[in-house]
């Protein structure tokens, strides 16, 4: 049904070709009292469950604002409790470990005194991920998963992903400048390791097939000029098993907030999910808490593998310029951060001057860390 | 059967030659059955020297029949003209026939004795008409200056009143021309004529002159003399001089006259006045320069009335319902603008002959085919082209019509960036109608309509939707006073969606509508104060809600399959237009709806008072193909009257209940190509609505300026909406999914129009407001929390101008502008952060508007020479659709681009977009 509603989407935007889209700032819209936002999936078992709290600010906002201070606690239906710890800023964590309860649910007291309590739900197992891979695109390509339940019992899934990826900057920077004196670099800037984290909803149903079998469901997309495989890319997908009504709710979630757009969009709406404020039933409350167990899987991509239309295009416009031996100081004492230097100059064998750069075209510590992930292979 | 009588005639006059008298004196014998007057004329002068001397035209209305043996002269002309104003004066051989007066031929005595004598015999008893109907030629009036006699001529004309009956029709093709006006000033009387361009009309015995309008017709009047009941068929000239003209009302008087409110007529060369997007006529797009017609945005497949939703109009093609109006998604209306005729909309007033939804019905009416010569015009413009030829099969008896149109639209497509440039659209339509007169008492009417739609993309996924139907009429005047029309027809609507990008998912979506309608519909001239409309219809739908395939040896899909539904929608009705004087018109009907919901099924049965919702099932109940699982009736009241307060001003007023069973299930904006259509049953209760409204109607300048206000306060009971994430294809539940909803509208119409001169168009505003509400108990979470929220096509303030200068017959120009509130929308009122990106929380729905929408469009007619006769004529239209290029908005939509949530208004039609078309006529 998912590729359905895509050809759908497909549709509509091709019938845009006469239309189009611009920025749009929204009149002033009065922001109601902000609103706990509850995510996370209780994991029954020896990994560490994770719920984060947040609150819900105003469009204009550029802030984050999670909930700390609040009492988390989550309960079995056998009567178990699992009180959770705040582990970082609205990041509440604890471990549950296989209890004999089959049903779990979340309690929330709030630091202004509210109660806030989660429906209980049955404990899923996620089946395994069979495989990750990708296809060829027109123009990159398409990482998919394949899962299957063998009971036939799951068919609605949700993943989410991190990527890794290697990458370098645009220059090699051969010098550094320590106390205004050019020294050659201690530690490489070149080579580095950015990762990001799943921004999208992708979700998968197999409710209309004969069996519970996911088969090439796309995960994410990369341009084939992409710096993430500039040379070797890595993917952690996570699997997680939902109910028919989590499904819903991520489905509506994905479509009032990724799907919009088109002609044909669905009136917005925000569906409310399966926690519930017990001192004040009119307060929304934002999220669905999922209670199942987390399958994951990695997979590596290198450049080696792919065509040769892989190549990356660097995403800063990059130049190098030169600074003849006399001017060397001024460059010396400019502020760190304004160039970098890259390499030297010589002319019949002297030294005549350097090649200075922007930082952003020679340091790739600006955009991810030189410290190689410790699942790196 | 004419030729019968001259065969008649002809013997008889053989067989009497032998004995035929040559001199003056002699004696005549002669048969003479329904003989016009040069038969009767050729039959005396061929025996005996006698010589004619008459002007025909004055006696083309003249039937001789008698049986005379040896009989003088002048008892023969004595005989033939008993009872009639014509005259005879003998002259040695020479024998003058007049009509009104006599020729004296002898000179002038003072006690002259004329050797003729007129005959005047007073009639008292009613005029009959003896000779079989169908043996009686219908005089075709086609001058202005004669004075056509009507009935049986006597020579003092009995006071009362008569009926006069006929079709008016166009001169050149013989097609019929329907909502023509007759009106007759001495007794300030008018009548349109319907559908089939039939009319009946009761007048005073006597004199009267019929001053009768026709859209796209010269504008024309006929002398009559009414004697007594009888027929006249009236031919038309077309305005050949201006050939773009807007017009909307056929009927300059009907404006203030009729009782009807809220009903707008226009013609097809007023709606190609219009500049359209792409160049060619639109049908639809027209409508929405109306008053009380809004849309959610550019490019939409419906349209909304007076606050009603886009499925709650009956979109009728000739009698046959057509579901889905539009081409490519909406960018194109699926009606040749060569074939259509003119259109109807009925706002207020709905005749209690429709039902079956609660906003409007649009009639949609096709030309008939020229029934004397072939003709044929094309069009060729950016994106499609059309041809449609007509012609008579059999002359003046049997004509055909066949229009089609295609497009060539995939170079836009090529167009796109890499990811849609392999995909494909296409759409064509075909329409096709017979008529044939069988006699005068009957014709018969066939119409086929076809129109596909094809989008494939990047060569995967194909999309295809498509209409068909085919209805046959038939129409019989019993007499005078009472004629129907019988009709039947299927109308078909599908679509059908298939992917086979992913082998495992492979899949085939289709959904389609089958209907089967039969309806019979009566005319009762019953006097002149009242005539009687009755009928029955009949609509058995079949649905298939939905089938789900898969496609491929690979396809793991699971065939779904959802019900298919039946149910048998009828309507009674009966109505009457009353004049109770001069002054005062009502019209009033009924109209008894009864639906059945069929079986085979098998229906939920909720726990009573309780939430829809799965739990909430107490068991199911199975029943057998055809069973009655359930019957709604209800009847529709239909009344309107008119107030004449002087001759050009009238008040009106109306109210008028309807009922809707079939209902569109949508939670998009705007109807979307995979939007399903799910009958009433035992827990979806139909729609229903009321309107009230009143009006002030004047006319001014000789009735070329007409201006009107409407107000109008309506009610719409048990509109569906939906509950937040609902899924409303291939739901086997839908009932647990819907939420009955409650509405209310109202709003004032102002519209002024001017008809005629150098200068013609309209201007209208409208004040309006829709709001619906959510109060349905057993529905869980409630929109807004209850309480009344704008509709999605709620736009108060709307303004829109339609004009069109001829600066000679050959140049013209248009403009449209229309100016609208945006309309609402519900914005994000918070966001926060949840897997992994930035979210948005909406609160109430529909508390915002977009930017107020500003449109004006420009186009240049240049029509080739005006000469009649040559082999084609051709015609450019050149001009700009949103000449500003204001990048009005159809919608504003917050959305996640890598984690972060921005908002984005989305434009359609958002440049200037030129355009050109070549049209030509052969």
């Amino acid at each position: 049904m998912n590729t359905f509603l895509k050809c759908l989407l497909y549709i509509t935007l091709a019938t845009i070709i006469i239309s189009c889209k611009k920025p749009y700032n929204p009149p002033a819209i009065s922001s109601p009292g902000s609103y706990l936002v509850v995510e996370g999936v209780i994991s029954p078992g020896n990994e560490i469950t994770t719920i984060r709290l947040s609150r819900t600010v105003k469009i204009s906002s550029n802030i984050i604002a999670p909930e700390s201070g609040a009492a988390v606690t989550i309960e079995g239906d056998q009567n178990e409790t699992f009180p959770m710890g705040l582990d970082s800023a609205g990041i509440y964590t604890c471990v549950i470990g296989f209890g004999i309860s089959k049903k779990y649910r979340l309690r929330i007291s709030t630091a202004d005194g509210q109660q806030y309590l989660s429906d209980f739900e049955t404990a899923q197992n996620t089946p395994h991920i069979d495989s990750v891979g990708y296809n060829l695109t027109q123009n990159g390509l398409q990482i998919y998963v394949n899962t299957h339940d063998p009971n036939n019992s799951t068919h609605y899934y949700r993943w989410d992903y991190g990527e890794t990826w290697q990458f370098h900057a645009k220059y090699f920077s051969q010098f550094e400048v320590v106390n205004n004196q050019l020294v050659i670099r201690s530690k490489q800037i070149y080579g580095c390791f950015a990762s990001d984290s799943s921004s999208n909803i992708v979700l998968g149903s197999s409710a209309n097939l004969k069996s519970d079998v996911i088969y090439q469901n796309p995960i994410t997309n990369i341009l084939a000029t992409s710096e993430k495989v500039e040379t070797k890319y890595s993917i952690l997908v996570r699997e997680y098993a939902l109910t028919g009504e989590a499904f819903n709710f991520w489905t509506n979630l994905k479509k009032n907030t990724e799907q919009l757009g088109s002609i044909f969009d669905a009136q917005p709406s925000t569906m409310s999910g399966n926690i519930h404020c017990i001192s004040n039933p009119n307060l929304p409350v934002l999220g669905y808490i999922s209670v199942c167990s987390t399958q994951s899987k990695r997979i590596f991509i290198t450049n080696l593998q792919l065509p040769n239309n892989f190549f990356a295009t660097y995403p800063y416009d990059c130049q190098q310029d030169t600074v003849k031996l006399a001017d060397l100081p001024t460059i010396l004492t400019a502020p760190p951060g304004i160039f970098d230097i890259t390499t030297q100059i010589s002319k019949n064998g002297f030294l005549v001057g350097y090649f200075i750069t922007t930082p952003i075209c020679s340091d790739c510590t600006l955009r991810g860390t030189t410290t190689q992930p410790a699942f790196w292979k | 059967m004419r030729k019968f009588y001259l065969l008649c005639f002809c013997y008889l006059f053989f067989m009497q030659m032998a004995s035929g008298q040559q001199t003056n004196n002699k004696l005549i014998s002669g048969n003479f059955q329904q003989a016009t007057i040069a038969q009767f004329v050729n039959g005396v002068e061929s025996k005996s020297s006698y010589h004619f001397y008459y002007d025909s035209k004055s006696f083309d209305s003249l039937r001789i029949t008698l049986q005379v043996n040896d009989k003088p002269l002048e008892t023969i002309l004595d005989m033939a003209f008993k009872n009639t104003e014509y005259h005879y004066a003998i002259s040695q051989n020479l024998v003058f026939l007049t009509k009104g007066r006599q020729i004296k031929t002898d000179l002038a005595e003072g006690y002259l004795e004329t050797t003729t004598t007129a005959v005047a015999a007073n009639q008292t008893t009613t005029v009959a008409d003896y000779t079989d109907e169908r043996d009686k030629k219908v005089p075709e009036a086609t001058t202005e200056n004669k004075l056509y006699e009507i009935g049986i001529k006597t020579n003092e004309i009995k006071p009362g009143s008569s009926r006069l009956s006929g079709y008016i029709r166009n001169i050149k093709s013989g097609e019929a021309i329907v909502g023509a006006s007759i009106y007759v000033a001495s007794t300030k009387t008018g009548i349109a004529t319907d559908q089939f361009g039939y009319f009946t009309i009761i007048l005073p015995r006597g004199r009267h002159v019929l001053n009768i309008r026709g859209l796209g017709m010269r504008d024309t009047r006929r002398q009559i003399i009414l004697y007594s009941d009888g027929r006249l068929n009236i031919e038309l000239q077309e305005q050949v001089n201006s050939l773009k003209e807007v017009k909307i009302s056929a009927d300059k008087v009907a404006n203030v006259r009729s009782a009807e409110m809220g009903v707008s007529r226009l013609n097809i060369s007023s709606i190609k006045q219009i500049p359209a997007a792409f160049g060619e006529a639109d049908v639809l797009k027209v409508v929405l320069t109306l008053p009380g017609v809004t849309s959610v945005g550019e490019a939409t497949t419906g349209f909304n009335v007076r606050g009603g939703a886009a499925d709650e109009n009956l979109i009728l093609l000739d009698g046959a319902t057509i579901y889905n109006p539009a081409h490519f998604f909406g960018f194109f209306a699926a009606f040749n603008p060569d074939i259509v005729k003119n259109i109807e909309l009925y706002k207020s007033s709905i005749p209690e002959k429709y039902g079956g939804r609660l906003s409007s019905v649009l009639e949609i009416t096709n030309r008939e085919g020229n029934k004397k010569i072939f003709t044929g015009s094309a069009g060729i413009g950016l994106l499609t082209s059309r041809l449609n030829i007509e012609g008579p099969i059999v002359k003046d008896k049997t004509s055909f019509i066949l229009g089609a149109r295609t497009t060539y639209s995939d170079w836009l497509l090529h167009l796109l960036p890499e990811a849609y440039k392999h995909s494909s659209a296409s759409f064509n339509d075909v329409n096709l109608g017979i008529s044939h007169q069988i006699n005068d008492k009957n014709n018969i009417y066939l119409t086929g309509y076809l129109s596909n739609d094809k989008f494939k993309l990047n060569s995967d996924t194909a999309y295809s939707y498509s209409n068909k139907s085919l209805v046959l009429k038939w129409k019989h005047n019993f007499n005078n006073k009472l004629y129907s029309v019988i009709s039947g027809g299927i109308d078909k609507y599908q679509y059908d969606i298939n992917s086979t990008a992913n082998p495992v998912n492979a899949f085939d979506l289709g959904f389609n509508i089958n209907q089967t309608n039969f309806r019979a519909d009566f005319t009762y001239y019953l006097s002149n104060k009242h005539t009687i409309d009755f009928g029955v219809n009949s609509i058995l739908y079949n649905v298939n809600p939905g089938k789900f395939e898969p496609t491929g040896a690979q396809s793991l899909v699971l065939p779904q399959v959802i019900a298919p539904e039946h149910a048998l929608e009828s309507g009674l009705y009966l109505g009457d237009k009353y004049d109770v004087s001069s002054k005062l018109t009502i019209n009033a009907g009924v109209r008894l709806n009864v639906y059945n919901y069929l079986g085979a099924q098998v229906v939920d049965n909720y726990a009573p008072n309780l939430p829809r919702e799965p739990v909430n099932v107490i068991d199911s109940t199975s029943y057998k193909s055809g069973q009655i699982i359930k019957t709604y009736i209800s009847p529709d009241i239909r009344i309107s009257a008119r107030y004449l307060l002087n001759d050009d001003l009238s008040l009106k007023a109306g109210y008028n209940t309807l009922h809707q069973y079939i209902h569109l299930l949508s939670n998009t904006t705007s109807i979307s190509p995979t939007d399903v259509y799910k009958l009433s049953d035992s827990n979806i209760k139909p729609e229903h609505g009321d309107q009230v409204s009143l009006g002030i109607f004047k006319n001014a300048k000789q009735n070329t300026l007409e201006m009107s206000v409407e107000v109008y306060y309506k009610r719409i009971r048990d509109y569906l909406d939906y509950k937040s994430g609902a899924v409303l294809l291939l739901n086997q539940h839908v009932e647990q999914d819907v939420i009955n909803t409650q509405g209310k509208a109202y709003g004032a119409e102002f519209l002024l129009k001017k008809t005629a001169g150098k200068l013609n168009g309209w201007v209208s505003y409208t004040y309006s407001r829709t709001f619906l509400k959510q109060d349905d108990p057993n529905a869980g979470e409630l929109i807004n929390g209850g309480a009344y929220y704008p509709a999605n096509y709620d736009k108060p303030n709307a303004f829109n101008f339609t004009g069109n200068y001829k600066f000679s017959h050959r140049y013209s120009v248009s403009l449209d502008v229309a100016y609208s509130t945006g309309r609402p929308i519900t914005l994000p009122i918070a966001k926060y952060y949840y897997g992994g990106s930035e979210r948005v929380f909406y609160s109430d729905r529909n508390q915002y508007r977009i930017p107020d929408y500003f449109r004006s469009d420009f186009s240049l007619n240049i029509e080739g020479n005006h000469r009649i006769h040559q082999l084609t004529h051709n015609s450019w239209t050149i001009g700009v659709y949103n000449l500003t290029g204001r990048q009005n908005a159809y919608s504003t939509f917050f959305t996640e681009q890598s984690g972060v949530i921005s908002g984005y208004k989305l434009s359609i039609f958002a440049s200037p977009i030129p355009f050109i078309n070549y049209n030509i006529r052969f």
